[in-house]
């Protein structure tokens, strides 16, 4: 299936955009203000929908002209692209998405052609699975562990270096005992939050955003 | 061994700066604004006759003369907006407007700058090496008369370097007490023995001299084109860009953490000293002598950088983060070292401030620390990237964030790690809460013209497409 | 700059093919994940967590009602999603200097792809033909794939190791925990932010 690579899914949706001249502000330019204001930290929704890596969401507005001699055209709609990778299989991820950010969901599907609302979760999923395109190929550099392991490992690399560090030239004993501490605390630790950037600004990134 | 190549380059027309390092133990860097275009222009004419080219010296010069210009600079010079607008964004903005990447922020940041660099004042450096300090001050003089009598350029700051003295003689050490200025990099066309190590590793493991387009505009470079250069053609020929910093450095915090640290460390302090830079203080590299300094390596020019990390992937010998390593990686990265070659820059540094040898107080205070000066075709993609994700990141030599041990911008923070056998003198041992132990105080990027450029540029004609 | 969270870039590329070269280049692709030859050098490169070609033909552009205009396409379309890490130039120029037969066989069939050597017509063409991503999600924003690899490394390593840490006598445990140390010393690089990217 090239839509896998071990245990990671990758989803790419096309769903058409409704066209409607009528309208002051167009679908897609609403879908595109209303994705520029969301939160893309632990608040965002795909931190509730856990199993999620990284996920985009992009509005194609046209395909390109690269310039004679090749032909120009256009698209007749505009369609807004979800690009995701995560844990598991898809019935389970779409549901999910049904079932924990409705809202958001719904705030960004209803832009487009044929979406059939949240409630009936079945319907959602198959409107979805419409809309999918197969992968023709798929890389994931790391493809054996969950979200939730990968985000665990990363908080135990830092505290252990940061043991390491503090303990260094403890005698033998002193130090068995430190570290039977020191995995005590990581055991009871709460869990790390996906999509968590606390403590850090980067230059980079709208300051709006953190 | 002198390997033979295609590339005919024209010593005659480059600055001599740009194909060697002098070995002069005196230098002074003038640092002028242009006044005026004509006279300005005037200015540039006299000097004309006295630059260094690269010609091969008969008798080696009493001392010798370089000159390069900010964007600035060339504006005062007047030369066309077209030109102007032309060269590479990084060269237009200056140094100091690209302090996001190079990561010149708190202790580095330009309000701890010299005024001369803070206020982006600098329009011309005049780099005048010499073997005695008469002959210093002799050229000196003759500049500054030449100023004097064509008002074309004003003296804003003269920087004093000199090399470091050790029993009486010049070394090639700088103030932390290392031995510096091995592993410059060959290229093709230029005048010098090959030497293995400095340039590109090839697929059987021998050493092959880079493209000169790495670091003088107008020839191949390693992707195969001609480098981004300002246009006209004639102007860019034969030219390079140069990046100027003021260094300071902490002897004195840098002795304190070495020795702290080399107190616990069961290597000692002296091999502490090396797990940092990746050489012994001496100049051995640790790839090939992990467990002390050996003269005879460091005299032979066909062992000293002759080395690659393919058998120490695991940082036993030279850790993963040390400074060389970092700076550069060589085939640390795989793939036969090509992700290097592209990266590669020409150091000219010069220590200044007077030197205190170790085991005696020291201030940091006091004016102390390195000149460092480096050439290359592209500042964007080998000086500002070498900086941004070599020295001040770690991700690609896979040490996630942690920064360069000894120029890093550490505020206090971040770590290093010695990556260790069970051989009790080569344990793992981890480096942390690291100080500033150098401190940036200015600077900028410079353009380096050939003498060509320099006779249009002090003709006004300039002429782009 | 919605192309960037954290230490990952979403970079989208869409190129148009000639239909009758689609079929070729479905055929190289299954040859790559057939012989993952391309997926070793790319896990070599270590630059990207995830990354994905799509083929969409001229008349599979999803079509959901007869309100909704049919596409009428002289060309199929590629489009390719990233997650890198690094900057845009650092990875284009990584790609250009050791992957470039690799993505010649990919884009050779779309239309005035110029070559990925050299490097800056190659840029010039990237341009073109990528788009902005308009919302980002990452789940480990401070951490790169290497990252990643090297946290779990460690913690499988800490995983094992503490299974016997407790029920060692000291002696034991100095040198077991030595081991276990030079065991995960290449892999205790800090996380945060990253570099300015450009």
């Amino acid at each position: 299936m090239a839509n896998e690579n071990g245990q990671v899914y990758g989803l790419t949706i096309l769903s058409p955009i409704i066209e409607d001249q009528r309208l002051d502000i167009e679908h897609a330019t609403q879908l595109r203000w209303y994705l520029e204001r969301m939160p893309r930290d632990h608040h965002s929704p795909f931190a509730k929908v856990s199993s999620t890596y990284l996920a985009r969401l992009v509005v194609l507005d046209d395909v390109v002209f690269v310039g004679k001699p090749a032909c120009e055209e256009h698209l007749k709609s505009r369609y807004l692209i979800f690009e995701t990778n995560f844990d598991g299989d898809l019935d389970t991820y779409l549901k999910r998405m049904a079932a924990e950010v409705p809202t958001f969901v719904h705030d960004v599907w209803q832009h487009c052609v044929g979406y059939p609302g949240v409630e009936n979760v079945d319907a959602f999923v198959t409107y979805m699975k419409k809309c999918q395109i197969e992968t023709t190929f798929f890389f994931a550099d790391v493809n054996d562990h969950t979200v939730q392991q990968t985000l665990i490992a990363l908080k135990t690399q830092s505290s252990l270096a940061h043991f390491v560090e503090k303990n260094q030239g403890q005698p033998p004993a002193e130090l068995q005992k430190l570290f039977g501490a020191f995995l005590k605390r990581l055991d009871t630790e709460p869990p790390p939050l996906p999509g968590d950037r606390r403590g850090d600004k980067s230059p980079a990134e709208d300051p709006a955003h953190d | 061994m002198i390997r033979a190549d295609h590339t005919r380059i024209d010593v005659s027309d480059i600055q001599g700066f740009a194909l060697k390092g002098y070995s002069f133990p005196h230098a002074r860097f003038l640092l002028l604004e242009l006044l005026e275009c004509k006279d300005a222009q005037n200015f540039l004419k006299e000097l004309l006759p006295s630059i260094t080219t690269g010609e091969r010296w008969d008798r080696k010069p009493s001392s010798t003369l370089n000159i390069a210009f900010t964007h600035k600079g060339l504006g005062k010079l007047r030369l066309p907006l077209v030109t102007l607008l032309s060269f590479p964004p990084e060269f237009q903005q200056g140094m100091k407007a690209r302090g996001d990447i190079l990561n010149d922020s708190d202790k580095n940041s330009p309000e701890h700058w010299d005024a001369v660099w803070r206020e982006e004042r600098v329009h011309v450096w005049l780099g005048v090496y010499a073997d005695s300090l008469t002959a210093l001050e002799t050229s000196c003089s003759r500049l500054l008369q030449i100023m004097d009598r064509t008002h074309g350029a004003r003296l804003l700051q003269a920087q004093e370097a000199c090399a470091i003295y050790l029993h009486d003689k010049p070394t090639p050490n700088e103030h932390f007490g290392y031995r510096d200025g091995f592993g410059n990099p060959d290229f093709k066309g230029a005048e010098r023995e090959c030497v293995p190590g400095q340039g590109k590793l090839m697929a059987d493991g021998s050493w092959d001299a880079l493209a000169t387009g790495e670091f003088l505009l107008g020839y191949a470079d390693e992707a195969g084109e001609l480098p981004v250069a300002p246009i006209p053609h004639l102007l860019a020929r034969n030219g390079t860009f140069m990046v100027y910093r003021k260094m300071h450095q902490n002897v004195g915090a840098f002795r304190n953490y070495l020795t702290a640290k080399g107190k616990i460390y069961p290597g000692g302090k002296e091999k502490l000293a090396a797990k940092f830079v990746g050489r012994w203080q001496d100049g051995t590299p640790l790839e090939l002598s992990p467990d002390g300094e050996n003269p005879d390596i460091v005299k032979d020019d066909n062992r000293n950088t002759n080395f690659t990390y393919g058998k120490d992937l695991a940082g036993t010998r030279c850790p993963i983060g040390a400074h060389i390593r970092r700076a550069n990686p060589r085939d640390a990265f795989g793939f036969t070292g090509q992700l290097s070659n592209r990266r590669r820059i020409m150091r000219r540094g010069m220590p200044y401030g007077k030197f205190v040898p170790d085991g005696e107080p020291v201030d940091d205070q006091e004016e102390r620390g390195i000149i460092f000066m480096a050439l290359n075709a592209s500042l964007f993609r080998q000086f500002e990237f070498v900086q941004q994700q070599w020295i001040e990141y770690g991700n690609d030599a896979k040490q996630g964030n942690d920064k360069d041990l000894l120029t890093g911008n550490h505020t206090g923070k971040g770590k290093f790690v010695v990556q260790g056998t069970d051989d009790p003198r080569n344990p793992p041992f981890i480096c942390a809460n690291l100080p500033n132990f150098v401190e940036l105080r200015g600077g900028d990027y410079f353009f380096m013209p050939s003498l060509t450029a320099l006779q249009l540029m002090a003709s006004g004609g300039v002429d782009p497409r | 700059m919605t192309n960037i969270n954290g230490k990952a870039y979403a970079m989208n590329a869409i190129t148009p093919m000639k239909p009758w070269k689609t079929p070729i280049l479905r055929l190289i692709f299954f040859v790559f994940g057939a012989f993952k030859c391309l997926q070793a050098d790319l896990k070599n490169l270590s630059f990207i967590h995830f990354a994905r070609w799509v083929i969409i033909g001229r008349n599979q552009f999803p079509h959901l009602s007869s309100e909704q205009p049919a596409e009428n396409l002289h060309y199929d379309y590629m489009i390719f999603f990233s997650n890198f890490n690094g900057t845009w130039n650092q990875y284009i120029d990584a790609f250009s200097a050791v992957l470039a037969t690799g993505l010649n066989k990919i884009w050779q069939w779309s239309e005035k792809f110029p070559g990925s050597v050299p490097v800056t017509p190659f840029k010039d063409y990237i341009r073109l033909v990528q788009f902005d991503t308009d919302y980002y999600y990452n789940c480990y924003p401070k951490a790169t794939t290497n990252d990643v690899k090297a946290a779990l490394r460690v913690q499988d390593a800490l995983n094992h190791f503490k299974e016997t840490s407790q029920t060692l006598s000291p002696a034991e445990f100095e040198k077991a925990y030595q081991d276990f140390l030079i065991k995960v010393q290449p892999d205790l690089g800090s996380t945060g932010v990253a570099p300015v990217g450009t």
